[in-house]
């Protein structure tokens, strides 16, 4: 490990940038437990392993689904959710790919495509000819960022968050938690639209979410 | 696929793509974009780990004693999924394949104008009409004002108004007072997705002939 970073820093060997990005990939491996879980579970159906994740993340999704008060919301939507977001869990993966996601983002996107086309049903009787998680077939490919990169983004994420102004983080956590749109969070707070609207972004600006089209290339 | 679109979606409406709050017309619309962008693909890898780190901040609740039990016990009888990755991928975006695929678009292809084809697509819901629009080589449409929300998104080849050129991937919106008159590259066919949210007002003097293929169908 020290000698693979003492290798990268050092000028006297120099490298593509290709092959920098592959030294990283593999000393960086991601390391928190609940990734480590979950790629467990996708390549040897470790039972124990879904355990541990279904004692973390249960009692969150049960959360994050009570904290939704939209149309077609119902007492018993928490427990439903748990449920369908676990057993699919179980079945995908296999398809978990560390290098591109957490553990928890992975799970988030479950669980928000399921939340959604949970209520859905229930506010719908109409036969849905498209399920949310038909929206999110795409980005499968060469990441075009690397899991170093990811990383960064996630702990700059997760240090940012925290330090948001309170009205700037009231909205993200009505619009991700509550499951409101950002008409329905300018209605509810008393606020003109383009007020929400340019607190989301003076955030997104912070956490430095969004690229920019010049830092694209 | 990956191409540098020059026209994406607005950083809000990205978010609420993320959040899941994004009607279901413009989230096509914005999930087609995806497929054509990388940009917008990694905005998006961001913004769902923005939403990662507040549901994993959401209060915890108890579960049902028999919450795991249960669960465990599907676990034999469920099937594998294939994984994501191993979807084959296709020409269109995912979202657009299926639509054509549950609407038989082939048989749909309407006459909307001499140079304008229209297919529409039932979405299950009805707040706007989801249609592809296709544009023959050098196709003049009629000058058009919106009374209403549209997303555009190029799926194949090129069309261009007053303003630029629209090339695949790019997302567009029109609001309300814009009048604009789309013209079909010379090159080839251009096929457009479009979520409608209300009738197009034609101003060409004589446009009202056509009003009756324009009129807002939601399905």
């Amino acid at each position: 490990m020290s000698m693979q970073n003492t290798q990268l820093k050092s000028p006297a060997t120099p490298k593509t940038d290709g092959d920098r990005v592959a030294v990283l990939k593999s000393t960086e491996k991601r390391s928190d437990q609940w990734s480590q879980l979950l790629i467990s579970v996708g390549e040897t159906h470790d039972r124990a392993a879904f355990a541990k994740l279904f004692k973390h993340f249960g009692p969150l999704l049960k959360g994050f689904a009570h904290a939704s008060r939209n149309e077609g919301w119902f007492p018993g939507l928490g427990d439903d959710l748990v449920q369908e977001v676990m057993i699919k869990v179980w079945n995908k993966a296999s398809g978990y790919n560390a290098e591109k996601a957490s553990a928890t983002t992975w799970i988030y996107t479950v669980a928000r495509n399921c939340r959604i086309d949970m209520l859905r049903r229930k506010s719908n009787t109409q036969h849905l000819p498209l399920e949310n998680e038909d929206f999110w077939h795409e980005p499968d490919e060469e990441t075009p960022i690397s899991l170093l990169q990811q990383k960064r983004s996630e702990d700059k994420v997760q240090s940012s968050l925290a330090q948001l102004p309170k009205e700037q983080d009231e909205i993200l956590r009505k619009v991700y938690l509550e499951g409101k749109s950002h008409a329905e969070a300018s209605a509810e707070l008393g606020l003109p639209l383009g007020t929400v609207k340019s607190r989301v972004r003076l955030a997104l600006q912070k956490m430095q979410v969004i690229v920019s089209t010049e830092a694209q290339e | 696929m990956n191409n540098s679109s020059q026209f994406h979606p607005d950083d809000t409406m990205l978010l609420e793509f993320s959040a899941g709050t994004l009607a279901t017309a413009p989230s096509i619309c914005v999930s087609a974009h995806l497929h054509f962008c990388s940009k917008c693909r990694t905005s998006l890898v961001r913004l769902d780990q923005v939403g990662a780190q507040l549901m994993s901040e959401a209060k915890p609740l108890e579960l049902e004693d028999d919450a795991f039990e249960s669960v465990m016990a599907n676990l034999d009888s469920s099937p594998q999924i294939a994984a994501v990755s191993e979807q084959k991928r296709t020409s269109y975006p995912f979202s657009v394949s299926k639509l054509m695929k549950n609407n038989l678009v082939s048989q749909t292809w309407k006459h909307l104008t001499a140079s304008v084809d229209v297919a529409r697509f039932e979405t299950g819901q009805n707040e706007f009409e989801v249609a592809l629009h296709k544009i023959c080589a050098g196709g003049k449409t009629p000058r058009h004002d919106h009374h209403g929300l549209e997303y555009t998104v190029v799926l194949k080849g090129s069309f261009s108004d007053e303003n630029a050129v629209y090339r695949e991937g790019d997302f567009l919106v029109r609001e309300p007072g814009d009048v604009h008159q789309p013209m079909g590259a010379q090159n080839g066919e251009c096929i457009c997705l479009s979520a409608l949210s209300a009738p197009i007002k034609l101003t060409n003097p004589f446009g009202f002939l056509m009003k009756p293929w324009l009129r807002i169908n939601p399905m």
